[in-house]
């Protein structure tokens, strides 16, 4: 942004206690790009109007933010951009109620509010090491991105990765203009599928499940993180499972509706769980713990 | 009488009482039990009104702390004439809160506070964040509790840690004796409020007066059932549909309880605006309400008044519990039962569950 | 066999053909039955009716649809059932009523002011009735207070002590105690400046804290969770507390009544800031009354006036204007 409008913005003044942040207070920020990437998802880059915030922004691959449309509310999005490129920060945003809605008429140059980061992350660094397998479905494929991208750029870290990324239909897939690079690269392994035949794919057609139950993917020393739909997921850890992944091995990411993104609001909760603290990512293990109440 | 130290004490004659509240509320506002309408609600003091103790109020004091409804900070967005292509932010966060002093409430609506404090100052579940807008008002108000003297039928305070002169969360503690009030101070704060021409020093008898009055209010309860075991109990019934469907058969899924309630905590966020300019307010919610957990795709884990029951009860004798040293978020103070149009009865809910649980 | 017993007895005999019958039981406190929900014959050993029963079980009538259920009803809730069908919210066939006549019920407000200040009416630890006095017992000893005095006000213009429509009816028939609900209660507000009710409802509704119990407890409130006060997108209140703006909801409800009402007043029970909420929507009903000659909940045959469109109103006569 130009140096004018930096200086016409006033970046909030703490009026608390020095020292103690006030957690409900958006960082202002200003979209730099948009890219439509289906008919109803879009992503939006991001840059902190506080260059110094910008540049002192740390955050892990899974953690969350709220998204600010001023005058109409806030929305829980995952960062999707990863930790090691903070050009900007992108999210991706499936249009489904009000604020999503808002998001959607978003241009360049607007100014949303972002509190960020939020929530815990991928255990990365216990999956160093070990062949990791993502599997994502439709919007389900943007937290899994940031970590993808992430092991992508410490590649030396980790053994095989794959990819199994599948949406409803070619229409349906987010990230299209990026899978021909994913997809060509020899150090990972790389699947899309769309649920029915469609004219130009030259990919894998198929259900999520029955393609992963093809790929066979030995579960020795590996991890699976996944996320998608509710029933694309249930489906899924029937599979990861069948394949002999345990409980331990398998990683996915809850949603919830939040407000405060703290664990004071309590609405966000699953038995003593908050998914905004506790969460978003939770290990199947963990979530054979909770409460059935997703 | 709580086990808590007591700093410092002093005796107000009935006389003096309208003087001293006056003298508090200079630069403060004093909040009192007040008769409005067929009700008794806590209100800033007027002059010349003396405080209602005939009756207990119907709602909680948190109010004070925690408002129905506040702005959080204001925004106004603008256009930059000098950049048509981006869009300035004015964010302006709330003005402090002022000095407050609650006389009167009751012993369970302090500890009330007791079930926030953790969770608002940031211990919650992994003491990220802390919300100053509570901590503020907490730090800026003081409480001076009122002993009780009987139960009503809905008092339940014993069985969850509290007691009818019970002076946890609270700043001082007072107790109607004959001709007056003894006011005994626990903390520095509360020393603070005695220190006051008005006051007169309080005597030994007086202390020993009040101390019978406290254990003649503890013999005046019923006695108390161990909830030992209700964490888990409740926990254990989680996926028993048939256990909450008649536990919450009456549950009319509005928000009495949770409103009414000293711990319940919930809030919603929203804006508020008009054309460019705008407030974020933070509005009490409630976990009885379907939209509570309803999500923009319409999908919502909560979407039976049983599931939401659950929660409500779960969440006071079970999930709080399990994260806050086994301290059940609930004072017992029994304002959600007797607000209920339909008398719902958190005590028997948690009998039934430690019952059930046992039976299986 | 008392009117409780042999209501008792119709229960258990209804029970094979309904998932459950709602009634009443003895509540936590001895002034409020609370409602109760009984499955098996032995749960109806624990049905009381009478002077405490004031809850108004119609309330849960819809969530039972699709089922059939039973419900024991006084006169005042049999008129909320009757509005219900005939808004077709509810099937006759999937409802089986059961009558017994009313003799009023008791306003715990009232019971308050009548002891004024002799105690908590929370305090009092048992309640009886004897003849005309409600007997109480309370830490300072026994209290008695005419029932007259503490009975609620729409018992005093109740025009309907028995259950209309019942498919069984248990003890003799009242007579009702007043011939025509005058609306006294309204002309007297209305009598006021308009700047002195504005005073008097911004004083009242200072106190509400948006519980939504008024609209819960209202067995014709059956918007549920796509109720205006709480739609997101639309959203058509704030959620700033001004007085105007709980006002405004309040406005809204009563708009949303008129014509439905049947003035079973749970709205104003089971307000926790004791708003007199009421109020407003029998100034509603008694438009309705003297514009459309309609009383919700006993003029069931058609569609209420406001639910339907007539071409020409008999008492509206706008050809004539």
């Amino acid at each position: 942004m130009s140096d004018a409008a930096s200086s016409f913005v006033a970046p909030p003044r703490p009026r608390f206690e020095a020292g103690t942040a006030n957690p409900y207070l958006p960082m202002p920020a200003t979209v730099i790009e948009v890219i439509r990437e289906t008919h109803n998802i879009k992503t939006f880059r991001l840059v902190l109007q506080d260059e110094k915030a910008m540049r002192e922004f740390h955050f892990e691959p899974g953690q969350v933010g709220q998204l600010s449309m001023f005058g109409v509310g806030e929305a829980t999005f995952v960062i999707n951009s990863p930790p090691t490129r903070k050009e900007y920060l992108q999210f991706s945003v499936m249009k489904a109620g009000e604020a999503t809605a808002a998001l959607h008429t978003l241009a360049p140059g607007d100014v949303v509010g972002l509190r960020a980061p939020l929530g815990n992350f991928f255990p990365y660094e216990r999956m160093k090491g070990k062949d990791i397998l993502f599997i994502g479905g439709g919007i389900g494929m943007a937290p899994l991105r940031t970590l993808f991208l992430f092991m992508l750029d410490n590649r030396n870290d980790y053994g095989k990765i794959s990819l199994l990324y599948g949406a409803r239909s070619p229409q349906d897939m987010a990230y299209s203009y990026e899978l021909p690079e994913w997809t060509d690269r020899k150090d990972i392994d790389c699947v899309l599928t769309i649920d029915r035949e469609a004219e130009g794919w030259g990919y894998r057609v198929g259900l999520i499940p029955d393609v992963l139950l093809g790929m066979a993917p030995a579960p020795d020393n590996s991890v699976a993180v996944t996320c998608g739909p509710p029933i694309m997921i249930k489906f899924t850890l029937q599979a990861l499972e069948k394949l002999k992944f345990s409980s331990n091995q398998i990683f996915t990411t809850l949603e919830r509706r939040m407000k405060c993104g703290v664990g004071i609001c309590g609405r966000c909760n699953i038995g003593g769980k908050y998914v905004c603290v506790d969460g978003p990512v939770f290990s199947l293990a963990e979530l054979k713990e909770l409460p059935d109440e997703l | 009488m709580s086990e808590q130290k007591i700093v410092s004490r002093k005796f107000i004659s009935l006389g003096y009482l309208p003087a001293w509240l006056e003298e508090l509320a200079l630069g403060r506002t004093v909040y009192v039990p007040r008769q409005e309408g067929r009700t008794v609600l806590y209100r800033p003091f007027v002059p010349g009104d003396l405080p209602e103790f005939s009756r207990r109020p119907a709602e909680s004091a948190k109010h004070v702390l925690f408002p129905r409804s506040e702005g959080l900070f204001s925004f106004c967005r603008k256009g930059d004439p000098g950049a048509p292509d981006t869009r300035g932010l004015l964010l302006s966060e709330s003005a402090e809160p002022g000095q407050a002093v609650i006389f009167g409430a009751l012993s369970c609506d302090a500890r009330g506070f007791f079930a926030f404090d953790p969770v608002y100052d940031g211990c919650g579940t992994k003491g990220i964040a802390k919300d100053v807008y509570y901590l503020k008002r907490r730090e800026n108000t003081a409480l001076i509790v009122k002993a009780c003297k009987t139960p009503l039928s809905t008092c339940f305070c014993h069985w969850t840690g509290g007691g009818p002169a019970s002076a946890q969360g609270a700043d001082a503690l007072a107790t109607d004796l004959d001709g007056g009030i003894l006011l005994q101070a626990v903390t520095k704060k509360g020393a603070a409020l005695l220190e006051s021409a008005k006051l007169s020093p309080a005597t030994d008898d007086q202390e020993a007066s009040a101390r019978a009055a406290h254990e003649a209010a503890v013999k005046a309860m019923p006695s108390s059932p161990s909830l030992d075991g209700a964490p888990e109990a409740l926990l254990g019934l989680f996926d028993n549909k048939a256990f909450w469907h008649a536990q919450s058969a009456g549950c009319l899924s509005c928000g009495a309880c949770t409103y009414l309630c000293p711990t319940c905590y919930c809030f919603n966020l929203t804006d508020e605006s008009n054309g460019i300019a705008g407030t974020r307010l933070r509005t009490w919610d409630t976990c009885m309400s379907a939209l509570f957990t309803m999500e923009a795709s319409g999908h919502n884990p909560r979407r039976d008044k049983a599931a939401r029951l659950k929660n409500r009860v779960g969440h006071k004798f079970s999930y709080y519990p399990r994260i806050h040293d086994g301290r059940f978020s609930c004072c017992g103070c029994g304002r959600c039962i007797r607000s209920c149009p339909s008398s719902v009865d958190i005590r028997q809910i948690v009998l039934n569950a430690l019952k059930e649980n046992a039976d299986v | 066999m008392s009117i409780q017993e042999e209501l008792q007895a119709v229960i258990k005999e209804a029970l094979p053909d309904v998932s459950c019958v709602i009634g009443w039981r003895e509540g936590p406190e001895p002034l409020r039955a609370a409602p109760l929900f009984v499955r098996t014959p032995a749960d109806a050993d624990a049905f009381r009716s009478g002077y405490f029963a004031v809850n108004n079980p119609a309330v849960f009538l819809p969530e039972y649809k699709g089922g059939k259920v039973g419900v024991v009803v006084k006169g005042c809730d049999a008129r909320s059932v009757g509005q219900l069908l005939a808004e077709g919210l509810i099937r006759r066939e999937e409802v089986k009523v059961i009558g017994f006549p009313c003799n009023g019920v008791i306003d715990v407000d009232k019971v308050a002011v009548a002891l004024a200040g002799a105690c908590d009416p929370g305090e009092i630890q048992a309640a009886r009735e004897e003849g005309d006095e409600l007997v109480l017992t309370t830490p300072s000893g026994e209290i008695r207070l005419r029932k007259t005095a503490v009975t609620a006000d729409k018992c005093g213009r109740c025009l309907f002590p028995n259950a209309l429509d019942a498919d069984v009816f248990v003890g003799d028939t009242l007579e009702p105690a007043v011939s025509a609900d005058d609306y006294a209660d309204v002309a007297a507000f209305e009598a006021l400046s308009l700047e002195k009710r504005m005073d008097f409802w911004e004083q009242e509704m200072s106190r509400c804290v948006r519980c939504y119990a008024c609209r819960n407890a209202c067995p014709m409130c059956v918007c549920r969770e796509h109720c205006v006060a709480l739609s997101r997108d639309p959203r058509w209140l704030t959620q700033s507390d001004g007085v105007r703006d709980k006002m405004f909801f309040q406005i809204i409800h009563a708009s949303h009544l008129a014509g439905r009402c049947t003035g079973c007043g749970e709205c104003q029970r089971a307000c926790p800031a004791r708003i007199p909420v009421l109020l407003l929507k029998r100034a509603l009903s008694r438009r309705v009354e003297d514009l459309f000659a309609y009383r919700a909940g006993v003029d069931v045959a058609g569609p209420p006036p406001l639910l339907s469109f007539a071409l020409e109103e008999p008492k509206i006569k706008e050809r004539d204007w």
